[in-house]
């Protein structure tokens, strides 16, 4: 540690604050869960003992890797005028398989010196239930949630507000993502990526044009389609078929839909978890799809297609937050401001082939993505498109048909 | 001298007691904090409710989940539950018990290597292989592939997301569960049972059936527990090589945790699983050790 920085007291000061910082959030973790797991008093002398070896053993990993490039390295490089809170040396992230740029992990830790460790989920429940598990974020820093789940996220404080000090790139963001619905002056998340939910095919196996969810009741296709496994979505598509809101929660409106979803079933081969390989790998013909996973099936099977029905489809957001139980929560601010930046934007939504809503990335957006109108419809279709808004306890009345839809 | 000589006997059993408990203390400890209590954490959500939020709240505790557990829509998805696992069980010592006789009779010097052989695939995670299943059986997969070059197919039969593919998948995992215990019933076995059996005129046949499948049957029973209470609640395999037609209990569980963030209603779901699986045991239990009082 000593023999790598150039023996300025500031850097010097700065790393003994972050050692100690980090040993005693450590310590305090360790103290913490004992109390939550309610073991007894008595053992809590022993752990924290072993926490004191694990503590000092964590910094001194850490160290090496982190603390000269980041903080020996960067401030003296760069003088900051004005006293910025030093970024800890490690990022817990927790995403979406498939939904970063290639590049921006290496670029982030290239420029901060921060070692990020990225964790993926499969699907929103998985993550939901994880960040929920202790209340507070299962010890990640940042997390990517639907818009929809914000409010709900907040009320339960799984979530803390971000140090809009640290993120200046939030001033890229297209207007209409300014000030969302679901989040107040972007104060507690900040938009990622959006996207519409319509279905794709395999160009080779089906010649047609389709248009319409009907195709997905279509007999010719038996046992050759597939539905996305989330009840939101499937119960939404019986909704646009049937003209009635994929919000509702009326049991006659849902009863109808759960009809025709039964009608629909036999003729399924799966509900999928994998839109993608599932399609790619010839295992499904068509499937329901989100936008941005067709365009990663482009790569695989060029002749994929996709639409957005026009008698109606979901129309969705993601976010990024920092959770209210961060252990690095001015690396995660970094993170998020970071990953506005029009130049990382553009190359996340050049990796996953979804919008992000960045005006200032707009022009550096690969043209076959941001000038194809399925990916990137024109403002007209936009507006017919409809959100999935959080319906509290009337969720059971979806969970309970799905579970007989599926039973 | 006498005194100490007439206190000193009743005090060793004690010592000896109090250095067992010792001994046992830290697994005693371990069960029941990681095993007693997130079970009893279980029984109390499964009589709570949830609030608007989706927490467990335990103001109100009743019997309602379990109410709301006993469903018709759910019978399906529990008789599947029971289909899958039995078949699993069935073809699993069907098939284990040649293997596990035939390590035990001819393995020789080489028994310990084929018993290594037996768990081999639990060096790799369960999700891979099942992974590795997926790209055998779909269409344009290893099988079919196969199956069309052959010429015995023009168009790919549907495979994966079929029952088939459960059962199949079901049974390569669990097999392996089934071989141990069968071996080590048939290895403890006394040959020379069998002999007798021939020099009293019983034919290959009978003597299996009369001597070696009787002294045997503790073996089958636990390979049949191992099998079947394990399967019950799987729901990886059938998730993932399962179809739209059908799905499992456990998946229903799976899908009222997260998806409907309702761990009372889950809880109870679990628990009533865990109570018909532990009544099926016990009622195996029982026969078992019948049969084996009436064989003796």
């Amino acid at each position: 540690m000593s023999n790598d920085h150039d023996g300025s007291p500031l850097d010097l000061e700065r790393i003994l604050v972050r050692y100690l910082a980090e040993e005693l959030l450590t310590r305090r973790q360790l103290l913490h869960r004992i109390s939550v797991v309610g073991a007894t008093v008595a053992l809590a002398p022993i752990i924290a003992a072993c926490g004191t070896s694990e503590a000092s053993a964590t910094p001194g990993v850490a160290s090496p890797t982190s603390a000269p490039s980041g903080t020996a390295g960067e401030p003296t490089a760069t003088p900051e005028p004005t006293p910025q809170p030093t970024p800890e040396g490690e990022l817990f992230v927790y995403n979406w398989d498939a939904y970063i740029g290639e590049e921006t992990q290496q670029k982030f830790q290239d420029k901060y010196g921060i070692k990020v460790t990225y964790d993926k989920f499969p699907d929103a429940d998985t993550q939901l239930a994880k960040i929920r598990s202790d209340g507070k974020g299962a010890g990640y820093d940042i997390t990517y949630p639907t818009s929809v789940d914000i409010p709900g996220l907040l009320r339960d404080g799984v979530i803390q507000a971000l140090d809009l000090s640290l993120i200046p790139n939030a001033r890229n963001l297209g207007p209409e993502w300014v000030n969302p619905g679901y989040d107040a002056n972007n104060a507690h998340s900040m938009p990622y990526m959006w996207w519409t939910t319509g279905f794709a095919w395999d160009g080779d196996k089906i010649k047609d044009d389709l248009t319409d969810w009907t195709t997905l009741w279509d007999e010719r296709f038996k046992g050759h389609m597939g539905m996305l496994d989330d009840i939101r979505e499937v119960f939404a598509v019986a909704g646009f078929r049937l003209n009635l809101s994929p919000n509702t929660t009326s049991d006659g409106d849902l009863d109808a839909m759960l009809q025709l979803l039964e009608q629909q079933k036999p003729l399924l081969r799966k509900y999928t978890a994998d839109d993608i390989g599932d399609l790619t790998s010839g295992q499904l013909w068509i499937t329901h799809a989100w936008s941005g996973d067709w365009g990663q099936m482009l790569t695989d099977k060029p002749k994929t297609k996709y639409v957005v029905p026009e008698s109606g489809a979901v129309r969705g957001s993601d976010t990024m937050v920092v959770l209210s139980g961060a252990p690095h929560p001015v690396a995660a601010n970094l993170w998020i401001d970071f990953n506005l930046d029009a130049e990382i934007s553009a190359g996340n939504s050049n990796t996953t082939y979804y919008m992000g809503p960045n005006a200032a990335a707009l022009a550096l957006i690969n043209p076959d993505i941001s000038g194809d109108p399925r990916i990137n419809p024109a403002k007209a279709t936009l507006d017919k498109l409809v959100e999935l808004l959080e319906l509290g306890p009337d969720l059971d009345k979806y969970t309970q048909r799905w579970n007989a839809l599926k039973a | 001298m006498t005194a100490a000589a007439a206190e000193r006997p009743p005090r060793r059993p004690i010592r000896e007691r109090l250095a067992g408990l010792l001994f046992v203390a830290p697994g005693v400890g371990w069960l029941a904090v990681f095993f007693l209590l997130p079970l009893v954490i279980v029984l109390i959500f499964s009589f709570g409710t949830k609030d608007p939020a989706g927490h467990v709240s335990l103001s109100h505790l009743g019997f309602q989940n379990y109410l709301q557990a006993t469903r018709q829509e759910y019978v399906p998805a529990f008789f599947n539950s029971l289909r899958y696992s039995a078949i699993t069980t069935v073809l699993s010592i069907v098939i284990g018990y040649p293997i596990a006789y035939w390590i035990s009779r001819y393995g020789g010097r080489r028994k310990i290597l084929l018993l290594i052989l037996v768990m081999l695939p639990f060096w790799t995670s369960y999700l891979i292989r099942t992974y590795a299943w997926m790209i055998i059986l779909r269409d344009n997969g290893v099988l079919n592939s196969i199956l069309q070059t052959v010429g015995l197919t023009s168009e790919p039969i549907a495979i994966l997301n079929t029952d088939f593919a459960v059962v199949l998948g079901m049974t390569y995992g669990f097999l392996p569960f089934a071989i141990l215990p069968l071996f080590v019933s048939i290895d403890r076995m006394d040959h020379n049972l069998v002999q007798a059996a021939r020099d009293l005129y019983a034919n290959g046949r009978q003597a299996f059936l009369h001597v070696t499948l009787p002294i045997t049957m503790p073996g089958i029973v636990a390979a049949a527990l191992l099998t079947f209470i394990p399967a019950i609640g799987d729901y990886v395999t059938p998730d993932l090589l399962g179809g739209a037609q059908t799905t499992t209990i456990a998946k229903i569980v799976q899908v009222v945790f997260t998806s409907g963030r309702d761990w009372p209603y889950g809880s109870a779901l679990g628990f009533l699983l865990m109570v018909l699986t532990l009544a099926g045991t016990f009622m195996a239990l029982r026969t078992l050790r019948r049969e084996t009082l009436g064989g003796g």
